[in-house]
C-alpha cells in the first residue's frame, strides 16, 4: 500500500512530495534586527564562535583569531590571529584554555590545554571526513558530529541535494581515545549542545529539526518543521539555547529535491555556485537561479522575496521552543549566519555573507 | 537519449490545446456531454433496439415535448428564479386544448392559440406575484402549482369525458401530436426551431442579457437600469407558453387528459435544466445544457422503461444522477479557474546554443558604464519600457497606467499626460509628419497627433486557421518601427499571455510570438512573420529594405528583408547572446543598440530543455518561487549588422537599471527605459555625434 500511497503523492504533488514550507510567523516573524545590528570585526567567512578565556575566539576560512570585547559598542575591533591550521576550519569547541578544532581535510586536532597536540583522525577505523560540529561534554570527553559520509564540509550543497543523511554523532574520551557512536543516519548534524541533564541536542540540518540524544541514546524530537536548516547551538543564559540559522528553506529547492533527473543533470553539468540550492551569500551573480518574487520592482528587491540566502538566529526557551528571533532578510546583506554566542554585551553572530560579525547589544535592563 | 524523447514529445503532442480549450466560455457543457455520452454507452448494449428508426421516432417525440417545457424552465432558472407550476400548466392546457377542439370545435390554430393564452395567463399570475410584488419564487410557483392542479382535477372530473369524444377530424390536429418530417416528429422540430430562437434572444438580444443579468446579480441589473420586474414577468410568461405549447402537443398525441397527466413533470424539467449544468442561483445557463439535460433525462426515463424496472426505479435513478451531476458541477465551477491557470501553461522544449560567455576578455565583459547615468523621473514615472525624443528634445514615455509622458525639454523635470490611451503603452515610434505611433500592450497599435488626439490604427490581424486560441485580437504589441514608405512593423510578444504574464512566456518557452505590418496607405494588417519566440524590438536598418528584430527568449537577432531582390529572406545574425534582447534602435555612428531585459543562467538553460520538470514545476510550486529568466541584471550592447559587439555598458550592481527594456540615442546622450522601473537614465556618450537624432536618421528631421 505504501507505494500506491507514494504514488498517489507523487501524482498529486502532496504528503512526501508537496513542496510547501512552514513560513515565518510567530516568534520567527521577520525583523531587521540582525540587518541593523552593529558590526564588530570585519573577516571573510566568518564561523565558530566560542569564548575562550576572557575573548571570543573564531575561525575565518584556515585562521583562528581571537578578540575581546571591552571596547565601547559601537566601535570596531580588530582580531588578531591565534593560530593557523592546515585547512579550512570546520568546527571549534573551546574549554578552559583548550580548543577542539575540526578541519575541511579531515581529523580533529587539540591545541592548549591538558591534551595539547592531539590529533584524532578516525573513530573505530573510519575516517573523521566531514567534522561539522564539536563540544567538550567535560575536561576529557569530547563529543564530535560528522556530517556525512561521502562529502567534505565545503561541499554540503551535493549533500543536501543527494539528500545525504550519513551523518553521525561519537563521543571520544581523549585520556583513552576511546570512542562510542550515539547516533547515526543523521541527516548532517551541524549543532551540539550538550544539556544539564545528560542529554545532546543536535541540530540536524537537512530534516530542518532539533533532535535530543539521549544518555541511553534514545532519539527524541525536540523541534521540527524549522523555516530554515538550523546550524550551530550555542547555551543560553536563561535557560534553552541559541541557534544559528545559516539558510532558509525555499518551495523551488524542496521541488528540485524531488526532481532526479533535473537534480542529476543540474549536479553534473553546471558548477555548484549557480545551483537551484541555498547559499550563504546574497546573489551576487546573474548566472545564479532567479525566483519570481526576487524580480526588483522599482529597482527594488522586496524583503519577502524568496532568497535562495537569509540571516537568521533564534533564541529558544527552556522547551526549546523560539521565543525571539532575529533577521537579516532578502534584501539585506548579513546572511548565512552559521554561529552565534551570547556574552554579556549582547548577542555576536558571524555572517558569512556579510564576512562580518555583528553584535546585537543586549536591552537595557529595567 | 531522454533529451531527445522530450524533444521529440513536445513537437508531436500539441500539448498547449489542453489549457487553449479549457479557456473556452463552452468549454462548461462538457460534463453534461460526458454524461449524456456515458448514459448512451450504458444503455445502447443493454437494449437491442436502442438506435432502431421507430424507438428513436418515438424517443424523440417525447423529447420534443419534455424539452419544450425544459426550455421554459431554463429561462426561468436562468433569471434566478424556479417556476414549479409547469406540470399543472402543462396539465391544464392539455385539457383545453382537448375542450376547444374536441368540445368546442374550434379549428386548430384557434386551440394553439387558447393554449398558448391559457399558459400565458397562469405564466402571467406567477411572473406579477414573483417580478413585481416580489414573493418568493418556490413558494409562489408552488401554490399556482396547487391551484391550478385543484383546478384541472376538478374540471376533469367534471368534463372528462366531454372533451374526450372526438368530434371533428382534422389532419393538422393529428400532424401535430404524431407526423414527422423527413423522420423527425413535429415536436422536436418545433422546439428545435424555439430553442434556436431562444439561444439567439438569450446570448445575442437585449432581452437575453437582462435575463442573465438579473440572474447573476439582481441588485447590480437593478442598480444599472435593467427593469427587472419586467424581466422576470416576462420570463415566466414564457414559461408558462411553452409548457401550453407542450400541452397541445400532448393532448394531440395521446387524445384524453387523465388525473395523472403532467405528475413530476416539474421535476423532470428541473432535474433536467441542472443536470444540463444550468446554476440554480441564476445566471448560469444556456439552450444548449438544458437541451443537453432533456437528451439525459429522456434517454435514461425511457431505457429504464424498455429494461422493465420497476415504477420508482426510474425516478430513484434520476434522483441519483441529479446528486452527481450536482456534486460534479459544484466542483468544477469552484475548481475550473484554478485548474486552468495550472494547465495553461504548456511548456515545450528549447535547447538554446551555447551562450557566449562573459568575462573580462568577452565584449561582453561587466563595467560600471551605467553607474553614471543622471536620472529624469525618480519615483513619478512607473513603467517607462520605452523612451523616444522629439525634434524639440522632448521626451516621451509609456506607464503602466496607461499614459504616455511628456518629458519637457531641455532638463526633463517637469512633466505631463501627453494622452492617456489605456493599456501599458510599450514602443514609440515617430512617423514621417511628427505623429507619435505607439504600441499599447493589450489593446493594440495606436496613433497620437501632434494635436494630442488619439487614433486606434489597428486592433485586428488575420486569424490563423488552425489556432484554438482567437488570434485576431492583439494581446501584447510590443515594439515597432516604420517603413520608408510608411508601413508599420510591429511585434506582437505572445498570443498566449497578456502583459501582466508576460514572463509565464518564458517558461513555456514556445514560439508564440509574431510581427505583423500594417499599412496606412490601405488601412490593412497582416501577419508577416509568425512562429516567433517573443519577438520584441524591431528596428529598420539604413537601406531602408530590411529590418532588425530581437527574439527575447530565442536569444538572438534576426535581420528579414520586406522588400527590394532579398523580399522574405530572413537571416540571423546574432544567434547566442548571453543574454535576452529586448529593444532595438539605431545609434549615430550607424550601428544598432540593444537593451537586455535579463541574462542567461545555465539553471534556467537547463529546465528549458526539460518541459517535463517546467510543468511539475508550474502545477506544484506557486507562481512566486517559479525559476525565471534573470532579469535582476541587464546591459546595454551596441552591435553591427554582421553581428560583433562594438560597446557594452552594464550597471553592474542593479542600482538603477536591473532590468533595462530599451535605450534610445538622442544628441549625444542615451536614455534608458525599464517596463518595471520607476525612473529613466540619461548617459553622456562620450564621442557621440551631438546633432544626431532619431528623427533627422529617419525622416531627415521632417514633422514636428
Amino acid at each position: 500500500m505504501s507505494a500506491l500511497a507514494r504514488f498517489i503523492d507523487y501524482f498529486r504533488g502532496s504528503g512526501e512530495y508537496s513542496v510547501s514550507v512552514p513560513p515565518f510567523d510567530g516568534a520567527l516573524r521577520p525583523n531587521e534586527r540582525l540587518e541593523t545590528a552593529l558590526e564588530l570585526v570585519q573577516a571573510p567567512e566568518p564561523d565558530n564562535l566560542v569564548t575562550l578565556a576572557d575573548g571570543v575566539v573564531f575561525s575565518s576560512a584556515d585562521s583562528l583569531l581571537r578578540f575581546e570585547l571591552d571596547a565601547p559598542a559601537g566601535a570596531h575591533t580588530s582580531a588578531v590571529p591565534l593560530h593557523r591550521l592546515p585547512s579550512t576550519v570546520t568546527a571549534l569547541a573551546a574549554r578552559d584554555e583548550a580548543l577542539a578544532i575540526g578541519l575541511e581535510q579531515g581529523g580533529i586536532v587539540i591545541l592548549g590545554g591538558r591534551h595539547d597536540g592531539a590529533t584524532i583522525s578516525a573513530l573505530d577505523g573510519v575516517a573523521i571526513n566531514c567534522p561539522t560540529a564539536l563540544a567538550f561534554e567535560d575536561a576529557d570527553t569530547l563529543l564530535l558530529a560528522n556530517g556525512s559520509a561521502s562529502h567534505p564540509p565545503s561541499r554540503w550543497k551535493s549533500d543536501l541535494l543527494d539528500g545525504g543523511s550519513s551523518g553521525t554523532v561519537a563521543r571520544i574520551d581523549l585520556g583513552t581515545r576511546r570512542t562510542a557512536r550515539l547516533a547515526a543516519g543523521l541527516a548532517y548534524p551541524l549543532g551540539l549542545l550538550p544539556l544539564a541533564d545528560g542529554g545532546l541536542l543536535v541540530a540536524e540540518s537537512w530534516r530542518h529539526r532539533l533532535i535530543r540524544l539521549d544518555v541511553s541514546g534514545k532519539i527524541s524530537r525536540v523541534l521540527e518543521n524549522l523555516p530554515a536548516y538550523p546550524g550551530r547551538l550555542a547555551p543560553c543564559r536563561e535557560g534553552g539555547a541559541w541557534l544559528a540559522l545559516f539558510a532558509p528553506r525555499r518551495r523551488l529547492v524542496e521541488f528540485v529535491l524531488r526532481e532526479p533527473a533535473y537534480r542529476q543533470r543540474m549536479m553534473t553539468e553546471i558548477p555548484s555556485e549557480y545551483w537551484i540550492a541555498p547559499t550563504l551569500r546574497p546573489m551576487a551573480s546573474f548566472l545564479e537561479p532567479l525566483q519570481g518574487g526576487m524580480l526588483k520592482q522599482l529597482a527594488r528587491l522586496k524583503p519577502w522575496a524568496p532568497s535562495r540566502s537569509y540571516g537568521l538566529a533564534v533564541r529558544l526557551d527552556a522547551k526549546f521552543r523560539p521565543a525571539e528571533s532575529f533577521h537579516s532578510r532578502a534584501d539585506g546583506c548579513r546572511h548565512g549566519v552559521r554561529s552565534v554566542l551570547e556574552v554579556s554585551a549582547g548577542l555576536l553572530a558571524a555572517s558569512a555573507g556579510a564576512d562580518a560579525i555583528v553584535i546585537v547589544p543586549r536591552p537595557e535592563e529595567h | 537519449m531522454s533529451e531527445s524523447f522530450s524533444r521529440w514529445r513536445a513537437r508531436l503532442l500539441p500539448g498547449h490545446i489542453i489549457g487553449e480549450i479549457l479557456s473556452k466560455s463552452w468549454i462548461d457543457n462538457a460534463i453534461p456531454f460526458l454524461l449524456l455520452l456515458l448514459s448512451i454507452a450504458f444503455f445502447s448494449p443493454r437494449i437491442s433496439d436502442f438506435f432502431a428508426a421507430y424507438s428513436l421516432e418515438d424517443n424523440s417525440r417525447q423529447l420534443g415535448e419534455l424539452l419544450l417545457i425544459v426550455l421554459g424552465e431554463t429561462i426561468v432558472v436562468l433569471a434566478g428564479g424556479i417556476d414549479l407550476s409547469v406540470g399543472a400548466t402543462f396539465a391544464m392546457s392539455t385539457f383545453a386544448c382537448l375542450g376547444m377542439f374536441n368540445a368546442l370545435g374550434w379549428s386548430v390554430p384557434s386551440v394553439m392559440l387558447g393554449a398558448a393564452a391559457i399558459g400565458g395567463a397562469i405564466g402571467l399570475v406567477n411572473g406579477l406575484l414573483i417580478g413585481y410584488l416580489r414573493l418568493r419564487a418556490f413558494l409562489t410557483s408552488l401554490v399556482t402549482l396547487i391551484i391550478v392542479r385543484a383546478i384541472f382535477d376538478a374540471l376533469t372530473l367534471k368534463y372528462q369525458i366531454a372533451v374526450s369524444m372526438p368530434n371533428q377530424k382534422s389532419d393538422l390536429w393529428d400532424f401535430l401530436g404524431n407526423g414527422s418530417w423527413f423522420g423527425v416528429p413535429f415536436s422536436l422540430a418545433l422546439a428545435a426551431a424555439i430553442g434556436l430562437l431562444c439561444h439567439i434572444t438569450l446570448t445575442r438580444l437585449r432581452l437575453g442579457w437582462h435575463i442573465q443579468a438579473v440572474g447573476g446579480a439582481r441588485r447590480s441589473a437593478y442598480n444599472a437600469g435593467i427593469p427587472v420586474g419586467r424581466t422576470v414577468c416576462s420570463t415566466y410568461v414564457l414559461s408558462g407558453v411553452l409548457a401550453a405549447l407542450s400541452g397541445a402537443l400532448y393532448a394531440s398525441r395521446l387524445g384524453a387528459a387523465g388525473s395523472d397527466t403532467g405528475v413530476g413533470l416539474e421535476v423532470a424539467a428541473l432535474t433536467a435544466a441542472v443536470l444540463g449544468g444550468v446554476s440554480l442561483g441564476g445566471g448560469r445557463g444556456s439552450v444548449v445544457k438544458g437541451a443537453l439535460g432533456a437528451l439525459i433525462v429522456t434517454i435514461v426515463q425511457t431505457s429504464l422503461l424498455r429494461l422493465g424496472l420497476g415504477s420508482g426505479a426510474s425516478e430513484m435513478i434520476l434522483g441519483i444522477l441529479l446528486l452527481v451531476a450536482v456534486a460534479i458541477d459544484v466542483k468544477w465551477l469552484k475548481n475550473r479557474l484554478k485548474v486552468l491557470a495550472k494547465v495553461y501553461v504548456a511548456p515545450g522544449y528549447l535547447a538554446l546554443p551555447a551562450a557566449e560567455v562573459v568575462d573580462e576578455r568577452s565584449p561582453y565583459a561587466l563595467n560600471d558604464r551605467l553607474n553614471a547615468v543622471e536620472l529624469i523621473g525618480l519615483g513619478e514615472i512607473e513603467g517607462p519600457e520605452d523612451v523616444i525624443l522629439d525634434t524639440a528634445g522632448n521626451l516621451y514615455c509609456g506607464s503602466r497606467h496607461g499614459d504616455v509622458i511628456r518629458f519637457f525639454a531641455p532638463d526633463h523635470k517637469k512633466w505631463d499626460v501627453y494622452a492617456h490611451i489605456g493599456g501599458h503603452p510599450l514602443g514609440h515610434a515617430f512617423d514621417r509628419d511628427g505623429n507619435l505611433i505607439v504600441c499599447v500592450s493589450g489593446m493594440g497599435l495606436y496613433k497620437v497627433t501632434p494635436a494630442q488626439e488619439i487614433v486606434k490604427l489597428s486592433d485586428e490581424t488575420n486569424r490563423s486557421w488552425l489556432s484554438i486560441i482567437d488570434d485576431s485580437r492583439m494581446r501584447l504589441a510590443d515594439d515597432l518601427d516604420i517603413a520608408p514608405d510608411g508601413r508599420i512593423f510591429f511585434s506582437e510578444a505572445t498570443v498566449r499571455f497578456d502583459v501582466s504574464e508576460w514572463m509565464v512566456d518564458s517558461l513555456e518557452a514556445r514560439p508564440n510570438g509574431r510581427i505583423i505590418c500594417y499599412d496606412p496607405r490601405t488601412a490593412t494588417t497582416r501577419t508577416v512573420i509568425s512562429k516567433l519566440l517573443f519577438p520584441n524590438g524591431i528596428c529598420m536598418t539604413l537601406d531602408g529594405q530590411s529590418f532588425l528584430f530581437a527574439e527575447s527568449w530565442g536569444c538572438r537577432i534576426t535581420r528579414y528583408w520586406f522588400d527590394g531582390p532579398n523580399k522574405g529572406r530572413s537571416q540571423v545574425i546574432m544567434p547566442n547572446l548571453p543574454g535576452y534582447p529586448d529593444n532595438i534602435n539605431r545609434s549615430s555612428d550607424g550601428h544598432f543598440w540593444c537593451a537586455f531585459v535579463g541574462m542567461r543562467a545555465p539553471t534556467f538553460d537547463l529546465a528549458l530543455r526539460m518541459p517535463g520538470f517546467r510543468k511539475r514545476m508550474v502545477e506544484r510550486v506557486p507562481h512566486d518561487d517559479w525559476i525565471y529568466p534573470n532579469m535582476n541584471s541587464g546591459c546595454v550592447i551596441k552591435f553591427d549588422l554582421e553581428g560583433t559587439v562594438r560597446d557594452c555598458l552594464w550597471d553592474r550592481n542593479g542600482v538603477n537599471h536591473p532590468m533595462i527594456t530599451s535605450m534610445r540615442e538622442h544628441q549625444g546622450h542615451l536614455y534608458l527605459g525599464g517596463s518595471l522601473n520607476n525612473r529613466i537614465g540619461r548617459l553622456k556618450l562620450p564621442g557621440a555625434d551631438p546633432e544626431w537624432t532619431g528623427m533627422r536618421s529617419y525622416w531627415q528631421g521632417g514633422g514636428a
